[in-house]
C-alpha cells in the first residue's frame, strides 16, 4: 500500500513538473515580447523593466523557468493585467463560487444518478433500464450549454419562476443563492448523471452476480436488505474512480455554465482574460486547474485503494 | 479529404479488416439494435447536407436582409431568421459542414499523431515509453477545454486553430489506446517481432479506432460548438451551430426559434453518433473471435 501511494506521489510530482513546463513555454509562445506579454500593452518602461527584473528575461530560458516555478510555487502567479491585482487574489475570489456549483452539480448527478442507474441494474431488461439508458445517452450527447439556453427560455423567459442569471452569495442570502444556482447546477450535472449513472448500473449488474450476494439472498435475507446494505455499497467503489476523472469534464463544463448564467466564477474568469489578453490570469488559471486535476486523481486513487484493500497497483496506469 | 471520403476509407479497412463470418454475425446483431441503424441513417443524412449545402440551401447564409429580422419560422424561411434578418435554415444546413469538418479532422489529427507515438511507447517500452506516458499524465491533467482555451488564446480563434486545439486535446486517449493494443499484442505473441506485430496488431487497430472514433467525434462536434459559442471558434458571420446559439441568447424573449434549431442540429448529430457508435462496436466487437 505504501509503495502503491509513494509511487503514486512520484508520478504526481513528475506530471506537475511537465504541466509546468507545458504553461511556461505556453506564454513564451506567444509572439512579441514577454515582458510586454505580461505586462500588457498599456505598461510603461519601468513596468516593463520591472517584469524584466522580476522573472530575469535576459537570463537563458531554464533559469528562468526555474525562477518563475520557484515564485509560483510560493503562490505568486504575477498581477492581472487588467485590475493590477495579484492572480492568486483574483482567483481565490472567484474559486469558491467555482467550487460550490460543482458541489451542487455532483449533488444533482448523483442524486439522479445512484437511483437510477441502480433500478436499471435490479430491473434489468425491462422499461426501466431502456428508459434509464436512454436518459443517460440523451445526457451525454446534449450540448449542455444549449440546454442552459433551452432552461432559460422555459423557467426564465417563459414561466417566470427563476433568474435567469447573476449571483449572489450563500452568506448573503442562502435562498437567492440557492434559486441562481439551481439551474446552471443542473445543466453542470447532466453530463456526468449521465456518465454516473452508466457507471453505477454497469457495477451494480457486476455485484449482483457475485459469490457473496447469492450467500445473502440464499441466508434468507431480505431483497431489500441485501440491495441497500450488500450491493449498493460495494458498487459505489467504481463510482468515486468515475467522480475523479470527472473533475476534468467538471471544470470544462463551468467554464461554458458559467459563461451562459453569468455566474461571476473561475470559468468566467478565464473566458475574460482570453478576451482581454490578460496572460498572467489565462497563465495561472490554466496552472491551478491542471495541478488541481492532478491533486483530486491522486486523492482519489489513494481513497479508492483504502476502500479497497484488493487494489494493489504495481503497474503503469 | 472531405469527411465522407475519409470515413469511407476507415470503414472500407474495418471491413477488410474483419473476417467476412464475424461481420456477417456482427451485422446480424446490429439489426437486432434498429436504434443504431436509425442513428447511422441520421450521420449519413448529415453527411449528405455537409456536402450538399450549396444545393439543399438555396439562400445565403451570410446574406443579411434588414427587411426580414427575427421573422418567425414561415414558408419561406422555415427555421425563421435572425437579428441580421439571415435564413436560419441556411446558416443550420452549412453549419453541418463546419460541424462535420471541426469534428472529423480534429480526430484524424489525434489519430496521426496519437497512433504513431502509441505504437512507439508499446513497442519499445522502456526509458522512452516511460516519458511519453509521462508526457501524456500531463496532457491528460489540462481539462479538455481548458487545453482548447489555452491553445486558442496563443494561436489566434479560427476554425482551423479550434480544430487543431480540439484534436490535440483529444490525442492523449489514442496514444494510451494504441500503446495498450500494442502491449496485449506482444504479450499474446511473447515476442516483438514487428513485422509479426503489425500484421496482427494493425487488423486490432483499425476496429478499435473506429469504434473509439464514434465516441471521439461528437464530443469533437460539441467542442468546436462550445468553442464558436465562447468566440474562440469559426468567427462571425461564418455559420457555425455555436455562434448562431451566442447570437441567439440575446434575443431569447424576441426570437426563441434561434435557439431551438442550431441546438436541435448539434444534440440529433450527437446523439446518432452515440447510437451508431453503440451498433458499430457490435459490429466489430474485438472480442468476438
Amino acid at each position: 500500500m505504501l509503495e502503491f501511494l509513494i509511487r503514486r506521489v512520484a508520478i504526481s510530482i513528475v506530471t506537475l513538473i511537465v504541466i509546468s513546463v507545458v504553461v511556461f513555454t505556453g506564454v513564451r509562445m506567444i509572439p512579441g515580447d514577454p515582458a510586454r506579454v505580461m505586462a500588457g500593452t498599456d505598461a510603461d518602461a519601468a513596468g516593463l523593466e520591472e517584469i524584466r527584473a522580476k522573472y530575469g528575461l535576459n537570463d537563458p530560458i531554464p533559469v528562468q523557468y526555474l525562477r518563475w516555478a520557484a515564485l509560483a510555487a510560493r503562490g505568486d502567479l504575477g498581477r492581472s493585467i487588467r485590475t493590477r491585482d495579484p492572480v492568486i487574489t483574483t482567483v481565490a475570489k472567484k474559486l469558491p463560487i467555482t467550487v460550490e456549483l460543482a458541489c451542487l452539480a455532483v449533488l444533482i448527478a448523483l442524486a439522479i444518478a445512484i437511483p437510477a442507474g441502480v433500478l436499471a441494474a435490479v430491473r434489468r431488461n425491462t422499461v426501466w433500464d431502456v428508459l434509464a439508458s436512454s436518459a443517460s445517452l440523451c445526457g451525454v450527447s446534449v450540448p449542455n450549454f444549449w440546454l442552459g439556453i433551452m432552461l432559460i427560455l422555459f423557467f426564465s423567459v417563459r414561466l417566470g419562476w427563476l433568474p435567469a442569471s447573476g449571483f449572489v452569495s450563500f452568506w448573503e442570502s442562502p435562498t437567492a443563492n440557492l434559486q441562481r444556482m439551481v439551474m446552471p447546477a443542473f445543466v453542470l450535472g447532466t453530463a456526468l448523471a449521465a456518465v454516473l449513472m452508466r457507471q453505477t448500473r454497469n457495477s451494480m449488474i457486476g455485484v449482483l452476480s457475485a459469490d457473496y450476494i447469492r450467500t445473502a439472498y440464499s441466508k434468507g435475507l431480505a431483497g431489500r436488505a441485501v440491495i441497500f446494505r450488500h450491493a449498493i455499497r460495494n458498487s459505489l467503489i467504481p463510482v468515486v474512480t468515475i467522480l475523479g476523472l470527472q473533475a476534468g469534464a467538471l471544470m470544462s463544463g463551468a467554464v461554458v455554465t458559467e459563461q451562459i448564467f453569468v455566474v461571476p466564477g473561475f470559468g468566467r474568469l478565464i473566458v475574460e482574460a482570453v478576451f482581454t489578453r490578460d496572460y498572467p490570469v489565462v497563465q495561472g488559471v490554466v496552472l491551478i486547474t491542471a495541478s488541481s486535476y492532478v491533486l483530486i486523481n491522486l486523492l482519489v486513487d489513494a481513497s479508492y485503494s483504502l476502500l479497497d484493500p484488493r487494489i494493489r497497483i504495481g503497474g503503469n496506469p | 479529404m472531405s469527411p465522407t471520403s475519409a470515413a469511407a476509407g476507415v470503414l472500407v479497412a474495418a471491413a477488410g479488416a474483419a473476417p467476412a463470418g464475424r461481420l456477417r454475425r456482427g451485422w446480424r446483431r446490429v439489426l437486432r439494435r434498429p436504434a443504431s441503424v436509425v442513428g447511422g441513417v441520421i450521420v449519413l443524412l448529415f453527411i449528405v447536407l455537409a456536402i450538399g449545402a450549396p444545393w439543399i440551401a438555396r439562400t445565403d447564409p451570410v446574406g443579411t436582409d434588414w427587411s426580414q429580422i427575427r421573422k418567425a419560422p414561415s414558408w419561406t424561411h422555415p427555421f425563421g431568421t435572425d437579428d441580421l434578418g439571415r435564413d436560419n435554415f441556411a446558416r443550420v444546413v452549412w453549419g453541418s459542414r463546419i460541424s462535420m469538418q471541426a469534428g472529423v479532422f480534429s480526430i484524424l489529427l489525434a489519430i496521426a499523431v496519437g497512433v504513431p507515438l502509441g505504437l512507439v511507447a508499446g513497442y519499445y517500452r522502456g526509458a522512452l515509453d516511460q516519458v511519453l506516458m509521462r508526457l501524456t499524465d500531463a496532457w491528460l491533467a489540462f481539462p479538455f477545454l481548458i487545453l482548447a482555451i489555452g491553445l486558442v488564446t496563443i494561436m489566434g480563434p479560427s476554425l482551423t486553430n479550434a480544430t487543431i486545439a480540439i484534436g490535440l486535446g483529444a490525442t492523449p486517449t489514442y496514444i494510451r489506446l494504441t500503446r495498450g493494443l500494442v502491449l496485449s499484442t506482444a504479450a499474446e505473441l511473447g515476442a516483438g517481432d514487428l513485422r509479426l506485430m503489425a500484421r496482427h496488431i494493425l487488423p486490432n487497430i483499425v476496429s478499435s479506432l473506429l469504434v473509439q472514433a464514434t465516441v471521439s467525434i461528437p464530443i469533437a462536434i460539441i467542442a468546436e460548438a462550445v468553442l464558436s459559442f465562447l468566440g474562440l471558434g469559426v468567427q462571425p458571420p461564418a455559420p457555425s451551430w455555436g455562434t448562431m446559439l451566442n447570437a441567439a441568447q440575446q434575443f431569447l424573449e424576441s426570437a426563441p426559434w434561434m435557439a431551438w434549431w442550431p441546438g436541435l442540429a448539434i444534440f440529433s448529430l450527437t446523439l446518432s453518433f452515440n447510437l451508431a457508435g453503440d451498433g458499430l462496436r457490435d459490429l466489430l466487437d474485438p472480442k468476438d473471435y
